[in-house]
């Protein structure tokens, strides 16, 4: 790829990523009574050795939720919450004390719900807005360290290519303080198929 | 003391005492762990996936090409082969609940570098292997010894 046409390529990832983003901003706003706003989209070509970097580090502990979508689209979907945002969201909707080394079956799956309820919002917006139906796999939740909760979503890109294309959309709360992102790790067909469809008028 | 060598995905060092090779967030990955004691030479792969493709365009991402370029770059550096002694860290199984094939990547992973270390001739003295934890290696060239950090358990060392 030339340096021009990757660039176009980043653009218009980056704007499918926000119109996702947006969508599933909202959900997470109205289940957690809190005013989110999205920040800008970043996305990147890297080699898989430095997609931890690029994330801030591979040993900080995250939560983190991940689904794939197995149907004509393929990529992976994670959405991440720092350790801290991780509690603050579980204790608001819980309304119990969280330990994030011990989490109980109903803390699990509020983590677990969460993440498929923004992740589907992320994929109603997307989905409409190039007219292909996804297909996700449901998803998983864990309180992890970040390089840990990457290694499955990476080696399922890992067997075809060695660099990926990762797209980060992070939140924040406008008051608290609440933050986190979305990453998608699309596979290469998908992304020519989105930037086919993305093209079209 | 120099900086210590840090790994990510698919990458290898070999080095001699007393530096420090680090994996840090270690997944389904696994990091195979050789060492010459006499020699003093230390050597770590991070591997992310258990079968190369026919064409491979990097032996470090898989378990099988990965471990036996290992030992190449070891024997290279002047390690015995005689003298090797292996500790695995790894292989877990960070998305139980997932339900695609690749959710338990990381037992295969396990299981191609035990066979293939076995075929090799060369000692797993030490494994920390499988659960549904993430972990990190530190691993000294000066003793051998491979210190085990996770999230929430307390340290433990191999």
């Amino acid at each position: 790829m030339t340096d021009e046409k990757a660039g176009k390529v980043l653009e218009v990832i980056k704007e499918f990523a926000n119109i996702g983003a947006g969508s599933a901003a909202t959900a997470l706003s109205s289940l957690m009574d809190v005013e989110l706003m999205n920040e800008v989209t970043s996305c990147s070509i890297l080699p898989m050795s430095k997609v931890s970097d690029w994330l801030g580090g591979a040993d900080q502990i995250v939560a983190g939720t991940y689904t794939y979508l197995c149907g004509e689209l393929k990529s992976g979907i994670l959405i991440v919450l720092p350790k801290k945002s991780a509690v603050t969201l579980l204790e608001h909707l819980t309304k119990e004390k969280v330990d994030l080394a011990s989490l109980t079956e109903i803390q699990k799956s509020a983590l677990k719900e969460i993440g498929n309820i923004c992740l589907c919002w992320y994929l109603i917006a997307v989905s409409k807005m190039i007219d292909i139906d996804m297909i996700p796999a449901p998803p998983d939740a864990t309180v992890d360290m970040l390089g840990a909760v990457l290694d499955i979503p990476l080696a399922s890109l890992a067997q075809k290519v060695d660099t990926v294309l990762a797209v980060h959309t992070c939140f924040k709360g406008i008051d608290e303080e609440f933050e986190g992102y979305f990453l998608m790790l699309p596979e290469e067909s998908t992304l020519k198929l989105i930037l086919e469809r993305m093209a079209e008028p | 003391m120099n900086q210590p060598h840090t790994l990510g995905i698919g990458q290898m060092a070999v080095c001699h005492a007393p530096e420090q090779i680090v994996c840090l967030g270690l997944g389904s990955c696994v990091a195979i762990i050789l060492y010459d004691p006499v020699a003093r030479i230390g050597g770590v792969a991070h591997v992310l996936l258990p079968k190369s493709p026919i064409k491979c365009d990097n032996e470090g991402k898989y378990a099988d090409t990965g471990t036996r370029k290992l030992v190449k770059e070891m024997l290279n550096h002047g390690a015995k082969k005689e003298r090797l002694v292996a500790k695995l860290v790894g292989g877990a199984q960070m998305f139980p609940n997932l339900n695609l094939a690749i959710a338990n990547i990381g037992r295969e992973n396990s299981m191609i570098i035990r066979s293939i270390l076995r075929e090799l001739m060369i000692r797993i003295v030490a494994e920390d292997l499988g659960g549904n934890r993430g972990r990190s290696a530190y691993f000294n060239t000066s003793d051998g010894h491979v210190i085990i950090k996770t999230a929430f358990e307390p340290v433990k060392v191999l």
